[in-house]
Parts: C-alpha cells; sequence; structure tokens
C-alpha cells in the first residue's frame, strides 16, 4: 500500500478510558475513514507501524441529531477500527502518529 | 539521600548529594496520583486517566519539577542533618550533561548535585557591659528657641506692595507671569501665570532673578538665561533659553516682629504658646540626634570589639552592591575618581572595609538579636511603612500599596527596625555613660564621623532637606532649578549605608 494512502484510512488513534483499557488484551483502537474496509485497515496499520495483525473489528458510531435555534443538524457518523495484533507486537499512540 | 562532605575549609562547605532514582521515582508516582485525581482530559471522565497514560504524557515536566523540589528539600535536610548554618542560600551546582539530566528525568540515573556554601562564622556574644559608650545629651537654651523662632519668621515673612513706579531690589517679592521659549519653541513647564518669586531665593534657573531686580510693576521684560548642563529635564539642559516675563507686582520684604501676633498668625495663642511648641521641637530633634550618636558609636563598638573571619561571598555581595550604586551615581553626576581626589582602587580598598564592616554587624547585630529574642511586630512594620509613605507626598497611597504587595520591600523596611531594636536592647544592658555637649559639638560630630556609614544619618538628612526644599517650589515650573544636588557619590552611596 501506498505510504501516502495510509493515512487515507486512518484518521487518528482514539486515546479514551475505554481504548487505554483495551490496550492490556493487545488491541488498539483508531478512528478510521468511513470508506474504510477491514482489510485495508489491517493493510494500512501493517504498513504503518510494522506490526503484524491478527483481526479487525469495526463500528460505525451514528452521529447524533443536533437542534441550534430549531434548525436540525445532524452530527458526521464516526466509524472506528478495533485492532487485534499479533502476540508479541505493540503500538505506542500516545505519543501521536 | 546521602550526603558526603567534599570540602571543610574555614567557612567554606560543600556537599555532594545523592537521591537514588528510585526514590525520584517514588516522589514523582506520588506527584502523578495527585494529578490524576483531578486531571480533566479528553476521553476520559475527569479524574479517571490512568497514571500509565498520564505517565507517557506528563512524566517528562513532572519529573523535572519533582528534581527540582527535590533538590531544595533535599539541601534543607543535608543542612539540618550536618548541623550547620549557612550564611547565605547554598550554590546548587548540577551536572551540564544533557544526556546525564535526560537519563535523569528519565528516572534511570540518580541526581547528584553539589551544594557550596559557607556558614555563618560562631559569633561569641559579649557581655554587653564591657562596652562603653557615651550617650550626648543637649540642653535647651534659649538661644537655639530664638534662632528657630527667627528662621520661623522669615519663612513667613510679609510683603508689602512699594511705592508705584519703585524699582525692584534683590529680596523682594515680584509676580511675573512668564512664557519661556528654547529656538523660538514653547516647552513644557516653561509658562506660568502670577507666580511670587523672590528675589535671591535662587529657585529658578540661575541668572533669571538677577535680571529682574530693577523692575517697576507693570514692566515687560525679557530674560534670557540659559539652562545648567546638569537640569533635570535632558532635553533642556545646556539650552540658552528666552523668557518673555510680565511683571505684575513688586513687594518688598517687612521685618518680621516675634511677638503675640506672629504667634496668632501661625494659629497658637501667644509667644509663650510658641515658644513652647519651639523648644519641644527642638528637645525632640536633639532626643534624635544624640540617639543617631549613640547608635553610632555602639556600631563603632561592636566593630571593634568583634573579629572573626567573614564569609567572602556576603562580603563580595555588599561590596558590589555599594559599586554598583556608587558607579551608577558617578556616571549619573558625570564625575570621576580623580575629582574625589582617590583612585578606582584607593575607593575600592575604602569601600571593600565598609562592606566588611557592615556584614560583620550585620551579622553581630543579628546573632544578639537572636539571641535576646528580638522580633519585628507587625504593628512596628506598619509604622514604619506609613512614615515611609509620607515621605512621598502626593503619592502615599502608591508607596503604600507597592509595599503592601510586595514581600521583598517589606524586609527592607523590617531590616532597619529590627537594628533599631537589638541597639535599643544593647543600651539597655551596656554601660552608658552621659555627656553634655553643645548642639554644634553634636553636629559636627555627626557630620564629620569619619565612617558615617549609617542608614539613617542619610535617610533623615535626606528627608530633612527635602521637605523645606518642597515648600519653596510647591508650585512646579520647569524654569525652576533642579534641587542642587550637593550631595557627592560618596555620601550617596553611604546614606544606602546600613
Amino acid at each position: 500500500m501506498n505510504p501516502e494512502k495510509v493515512y487515507d484510512v486512518i484518521v487518528s488513534p482514539a486515546i479514551t478510558e475505554k481504548s487505554t483499557m483495551m490496550s492490556e488484551n493487545n488491541q488498539v483502537m483508531f478512528n478510521v475513514a468511513r470508506s474504510a474496509s477491514k482489510p485495508k485497515i489491517k493493510k494500512a496499520v501493517e504498513t504503518l507501524f510494522d506490526v503484524k495483525v491478527k483481526s479487525v473489528n469495526t463500528l460505525v458510531r451514528k452521529g447524533k441529531v443536533k437542534r441550534f435555534r430549531g434548525v436540525h443538524g445532524k452530527q458526521n457518523d464516526v466509524k472506528k477500527a478495533i485492532v487485534t495484533l499479533e502476540e508479541g507486537y505493540s503500538i505506542d499512540v500516545t505519543t501521536g502518529l | 539521600m546521602q550526603v558526603t562532605e567534599t570540602l571543610n575549609e574555614g567557612l567554606k562547605r560543600e556537599f555532594k548529594v545523592v537521591v537514588t532514582a528510585a526514590q525520584l521515582e517514588q516522589q514523582m508516582m506520588a506527584r502523578l496520583t495527585e494529578l490524576g485525581a483531578s486531571a480533566n482530559i479528553r476521553g476520559f471522565r475527569r479524574g479517571k486517566v490512568p497514571i500509565t497514560h498520564l505517565r507517557k504524557l506528563y512524566g517528562k515536566s513532572v519529573m523535572a519539577e519533582v528534581v527540582q523540589k527535590t533538590v531544595e528539600d533535599t539541601s534543607q535536610q543535608a543542612l539540618a542533618e550536618k548541623e550547620v548554618k549557612p550564611a547565605y542560600q547554598p550554590e546548587i551546582g548540577m551536572t551540564e550533561d544533557e544526556d546525564e539530566i535526560g537519563s535523569i528525568i528519565d528516572g534511570k540515573a540518580d541526581l547528584s548535585y553539589t551544594m557550596s556554601f559557607e556558614v555563618v562564622p560562631p559569633i561569641d556574644i559579649q557581655e554587653f557591659s564591657d562596652l562603653q559608650v557615651e550617650r550626648h545629651v543637649v540642653n535647651v537654651e534659649d538661644e537655639h528657641i530664638d534662632t528657630a523662632l527667627e528662621s520661623i519668621a522669615t519663612q513667613y515673612k510679609d510683603f508689602q506692595a512699594r511705592a508705584d513706579g519703585a524699582k525692584s531690589e534683590d529680596g523682594d517679592r515680584v509676580t511675573i507671569s512668564f512664557v519661556g521659549r528654547v529656538n523660538g519653541e514653547e516647552f513644557e513647564g516653561g509658562k506660568a501665570e502670577d507666580v511670587p518669586l523672590e528675589l535671591g531665593s535662587n529657585s529658578f534657573i540661575p541668572g533669571f532673578e538677577e535680571q529682574l531686580v530693577g523692575v517697576k510693576a507693570g514692566d515687560e521684560r525679557t530674560v534670557k538665561v540659559s539652562f545648567p548642563d546638569d537640569y533635570s529635564v535632558d532635553t533642556l539642559a545646556g539650552k540658552p533659553a528666552v523668557f518673555d516675563v510680565n511683571v505684575s507686582a513688586v513687594e518688598e520684604p517687612k521685618e518680621a516682629t516675634i511677638d503675640d501676633e506672629f504667634a496668632q498668625k501661625l494659629g497658637l495663642e501667644n509667644l509663650e504658646k510658641l515658644r513652647e511648641g519651639v523648644t519641644q521641637r527642638i528637645s525632640e530633634e536633639f532626643g534624635e540626634m544624640s540617639k543617631l550618636k549613640l547608635k553610632r558609636d555602639m556600631l563603632d563598638a561592636l566593630d571593634k570589639a568583634y573579629s572573626f573571619e567573614l564569609p567572602a561571598k556576603l562580603v563580595d555581595a555588599e561590596f558590589n552592591q555599594i559599586w554598583a550604586a556608587l558607579t551608577a551615581e558617578m556616571e549619573k553626576e558625570k564625575r570621576s575618581f580623580e575629582d574625589e581626589d582617590t583612585t578606582e582602587d584607593e575607593a575600592r580598598e575604602e569601600y571593600k572595609s565598609i562592606a566588611e564592616r557592615r556584614v560583620r554587624l550585620g551579622l553581630v547585630l543579628g546573632t544578639i538579636g537572636e539571641q535576646a529574642e528580638v522580633t519585628v511586630t507587625d504593628e512596628e512594620l506598619e509604622r514604619a511603612l506609613i512614615e515611609r509613605a509620607r515621605q512621598f507626598q502626593g503619592q502615599e497611597k502608591q508607596v503604600y500599596d507597592f509595599y503592601r504587595n510586595n514581600p521583598n520591600a517589606m524586609v527592607e523596611l523590617r531590616g532597619p527596625i529590627f537594628e533599631q531594636k537589638v541597639v535599643d536592647h544593647i543600651a539597655e544592658k551596656a554601660s552608658i555613660g552621659e555627656k553634655t555637649v553643645t548642639r554644634d559639638e553634636l553636629v559636627h560630630m555627626l557630620e564629620h564621623e569619619d565612617h558615617d556609614h549609617d542608614h539613617d544619618a542619610g535617610e533623615d538628612k535626606a528627608a530633612k532637606k527635602a521637605r523645606p526644599a518642597k515648600k519653596a517650589t510647591a508650585k512646579k515650573s520647569a524654569a525652576k532649578k533642579a534641587p542642587a544636588k550637593k550631595k557627592t557619590a560618596k555620601k550617596a552611596a553611604k546614606s544606602k549605608d546600613d
């Protein structure tokens, strides 16, 4: 995969309480593009961090409907990917990509 | 924490302090937990950020903080452990190597630093009764009262208008309006209307008043003068100026007689009351003077009585302070050492000994004060503060607030009070003889003492000088001469002395 295209798939690491808890199980959470597929994510993570990926699970968190002065608006949907790494690999995302 | 003494020479001490990485780590963890309890980071609920995460984010800065705090704490502990009293804040020497600092911050290496300082020399406080000092007392005599009354009389002298068309003479008071120009342009403060000016009082720039001798009421004059080179306003100093002066009145002085009427004019019942008031004021003044003299004599005596090795750093610091003040003053007045009949080396020598004396007296007074448990109460501090504020007429509020909001400035006020209290304390115990002298003798002694190193001395004089001067120049005008700075650089340095 082209190195620049990696960033079209992976938007940012998700650093939250839940994601830090997951790191115990050798899992990392990313915000990814809405169009990203599991194989693409797997490839991207492997090239970017030089690790082996065991599996990828994704979820789409739907944006909330917000009303402001009677005008309806909708927050963007966010796709997240929970990447499980093979034994013996690790990623430190807290220091930034 | 491990403390090893690496130098013990005279008053100098040097310690090497080592704090293990484990201890630092522990401190850092404690600090992080504390931070974590209230940290508000995106993605986490308040106070729920895992320490490992916090450490990744803030580990470095927290560690730097911890190191700094540890250095402070352990240096204090080291001093307590070794039971030494430093004469000043110890100098902390840390490694300059970045890699080394980095590994300390990362918690891999032990923290080690050196602290060097000098200890307070041991001072054996001698019996105060061995101090021989004399209190110089001046009795108030009629003569003093008379002179004081006369000087009041001249200050409040009356003027009466001269006959129409009579010319002014030296000593007369003229009322003038003037517009001053430099190079044909008016300048700030060079304009005033209906200003009373006493000819010969030298309150305006030199040459101005002389040219108004011989004017009549209603005259118009052009006065050409040049500002003195040391004039307080830079842009005007040394420049020739032309003043268009309109004389509106010429008055001659009237001899003031000191009688009941005069007393009433001053707001007192009669001459008797006035004399009483003056007597009281004079005796207070004499009291202050003899107190000052006593203090100085006592300091001299203490200086002689005690000799011990002084911490070189303190002396240097003191000397540098004097020297900086001195050179700045000389720079300002454009004087050189030759003008003072000395060379730089000689002056250095002289001020060095002054610095030593100050440090020695400071230490002695400090020790005595400590032993006698002399403390400065807030009340006394407050009084001194008000006193200080009063010296700045018109800005009392600002001065007051400045000191209130500035703990360092307060320390400066505390010093002289403490000193005075200690001196009083010694005075109580010491054997003090009394000796009656005349006023002139006392004044002479105070002014001509070779080592006039006293803080209060300079300040009192300055204050006394400043007050009458302020009255005379209450109406501000740039044409007026800046109060002649007669103080030599030397005196200025001494007035800072204490």
